[in-house]
């Protein structure tokens, strides 16, 4: 490969190659963003598990975590109005649920305005697997607070500093009884891959968290920072793994985010296999 | 199945359980819905008859899942409908605008009832004409609208709403009301081989050669829509769209797209206007009226008449797009229009104002809703207007 001068080529990652539509390339993603890491993590996860872009949907909301994600895959994408995401994906899983349906969604996109949606997908336990990509902070329309920031944060909607406390996604999903549950930040490569597989794999609700670092606003606004090294650093300054956190003391878990597999249930069905084994039964009474 | 009364096909129904029964016969057989008065007698009978036919019937937790999942539905290539009142409705408009944007065939109902706000639940009102035209933020809509008087018509116009939301690719609405909805009378429900259905249409070149938005001849209808999993590859987006579904922020693409939309609907008006004409070849008055208004209006209409005053009558069926020209051309006719309807604002007076352009004088009776007008209180007022007081 010539990479110099006007010489240069373009070389395309196989795995972009085969699912990803070539002419929508560059994304929008602002430089040192966590969202394509998350990406292609994705794309492993369906190449490991042999989907193809015909009997996979990707989904998504809107912000940063849908916009950049939208029309890339090379089958079908279908992306929702704000926080709507789990509403269309309800009525597109009920009415296919040969097919798979992977969501992408934000803290803003599922735990702001699609907070409602988000906890009743989580009850009916809908057979998708959604990827939410927190950075804390609403990124697209320029860095106001998000119920994901942390206390304190300076943004431009809290240039005082933010009062309010941020919500704990993870401990929602689980109390709203999605099946499978994890978070991860964009750097904890090989278990992002590992949990999406688990999730597509899970029948039932997934969510994935991952902590991804927004150097554009998160980075400039709280942290003071662009530099998506020192944000990344920060990020490991405040997680610890659940496993490490049994042997600490609450104080010292104060400020700190968990990472790591919080659920992971068989033992549950979700609300399309139940319609449809009703149907089935009904019908079958029936004639 | 309903009960039925009489004879074969024949039923003593509610206008919203023949809803119910008009949507199963076109083919609908996704529904979600969120409990609201006068609507739930709609969610309940399809909740009931929908396993039976194998068709998906959902609670949604509010009213903007309940209209999304149905989008999401549509997407996924089922025929779907939601249904709703006035509070209800406000809510589902965000929805209703991803609908019109991406074009996606589906039904919604709108029961009216007596607002502003929760207003007098169950009981009727006419407040929503400009909400299912106007209320999606954005506007450059191509809506729908067909409004029933009775019940039979609630079933044969709920088909007819689902036949025209797949030839136009656009959501529709059944504007209804409280009075329709809840009254009992005899519905005939033909046989399935005599209803016409309209089918999703599919591409018949492979996905390299298909645009998903005829972008490119605006205006064009009965454009097949493939759906997720056939192998399209197809976008669907609440941002403006290319003709492959690619979002953009081009001022061309923009107005391309906005020129589609509307002219989908302002391109085709003679598939698009139905109205139901009375007494009108000699007619000196007129009384124009929608929905559960028009029975009091022509039996108004038929007391003058039988005391000799020339009355003719006009109800718009199809609602949005507006018929203009049988209005305009009653206006030429006629001296003076009265126009009942249940609300103080004077929606559908507006409405027929403009479409006269001056060629008859209009008069608003209006009334909040709650109760229909009596005939008497239509006819009084016709004799007022008659007499210039």
């Amino acid at each position: 490969m010539k990479n110099q001068g006007g010489d240069l080529e373009r070389t395309i990652h196989p795995l972009a190659a085969k699912y990803l539509r070539q002419e929508r390339m560059p994304h929008m993603a602002c430089p040192g963003c966590g969202i394509g890491q998350v990406v292609h993590s994705t794309l492993i996860a369906c190449d490991e598990l042999a989907l193809t872009p015909e009997n996979t949907v990707w989904v998504q909301g809107v912000g940063c975590s849908s916009r950049i994600t939208y029309t890339l895959w090379k089958g079908d994408n279908i992306d929702a109005h704000h926080g709507r995401i789990f509403a269309v994906a309800t009525g597109m899983k009920l009415s296919r649920p040969d097919l798979n349906f992977i969501c992408f969604t934000g803290d803003g996109d599922c735990m702001s305005i699609g907070g409602n949606h988000f906890l009743h997908a989580c009850r009916r336990n809908l057979d998708v697997t959604a990827i939410m990509f927190n950075n804390a902070i609403f990124g697209m329309t320029g860095g106001q607070v998000a119920p994901t920031t942390p206390m304190g944060a300076m943004t431009t909607t809290t240039p005082y500093g933010n009062i309010e406390d941020p919500m704990d996604s993870v401990q929602v999903a689980m109390a709203a009884g999605a099946s499978y549950v994890a978070r991860w930040r964009s750097t904890d490569f090989r278990q992002i891959v590992s949990s999406i597989k688990k999730g597509i794999q899970t029948k039932g609700f997934s969510f994935i968290e991952v902590l991804v670092q927004c150097p554009t606003q998160f980075g400039r606004y709280v942290l003071k920072t662009g530099d998506p090294i020192k944000i990344l650093q920060w990020y490991k300054d405040h997680t610890v793994t659940l496993k490490k956190a049994e042997k600490m003391t609450p104080e010292e878990l104060k400020d700190k985010m968990l990472i790591g597999e919080f659920a992971h249930r068989t033992d549950r069905t979700g609300v399309v296999e139940r319609y449809w084994d009703m149907i089935k039964k009904i019908q079958r009474e029936r004639a | 199945m309903l009960k039925q009364e009489c004879s074969i096909n024949k039923y003593f129904v509610q206008g919203d359980e023949a809803i119910a029964e008009g949507a199963i016969a076109a083919g609908c057989r996704y529904f979600a819905g969120y409990p609201i008065t006068p609507a739930s007698e709609i969610s309940e009978t399809i909740a009931r008859r929908f396993p039976e036919v194998g068709g998906v019937a959902i609670q949604m937790e509010d009213e903007l899942a309940s209209i999304h999942s149905v989008g999401g539905a549509s997407v996924a290539g089922m025929k779907a409908m939601t249904v709703s009142s006035g509070p209800g409705i406000s809510l589902k408009l965000e929805g209703l605008g991803w609908g019109i944007k991406n074009e996606l065939p589906y039904v919604v109902v709108d029961v009216q009832r007596a607002g502003p706000s929760n207003g007098v639940a169950t009981r009727v009102g006419q407040g929503d004409l400009y909400t299912v035209k106007y209320g999606s933020a954005g506007g450059n809509n191509s809506i729908i609208a067909i409004s029933p008087m009775n019940v039979q018509e609630a079933f044969d116009l709920t088909i007819e709403c689902f036949n025209l939301s797949e030839i136009f690719r656009t959501p529709v609405f059944l504007l209804t009301d409280e009075t329709v909805g809840h009254t009992r009378e005899l519905l005939v429900i033909p046989d399935a081989r005599e209803l016409k259905i309209v089918p999703r249409r599919k591409p018949t070149v492979p996905p390299s050669e298909f645009l998903m938005y005829p972008l490119n001849t605006p205006g064009t209808i009965d454009y097949p829509y493939p759906n997720i999993g056939e192998g399209y590859g197809i976008c669907v987006s609440p941002y403006t769209h290319t003709a492959k579904g690619y979002a953009t922020t081009s001022e061309k693409d923009h107005d391309k797209m906005a020129t589609h939309l509307v002219r989908k609907v302002t391109d085709h008006l003679d598939r698009l206007t139905r109205v139901q004409e009375e007494m009108l070849d000699d007619a000196e008055y007129g009384i124009i009226a929608y929905g559960c208004e028009a029975r009091p209006a022509m039996e108004a209409m038929k007391k003058a008449r039988a005391e000799g005053i020339k009355v003719g009558f006009l109800r718009p069926i199809i609602i949005w797009p507006f018929p203009d020209e049988p209005i305009y051309r009653m206006a030429c006719k006629v001296k003076k229009i009265l126009v009942p309807e249940l609300n103080r604002d004077g929606q559908l007076s507006r409405e027929v104002q403009r479409a006269a352009k001056g060629q008859a004088e209009v008069y608003h009776l209006g009334s909040g809703g709650v109760e229909t007008h009596q005939p008497v209180h239509v006819y009084d007022e016709l004799m007022r207007i008659i007499k210039g007081k």
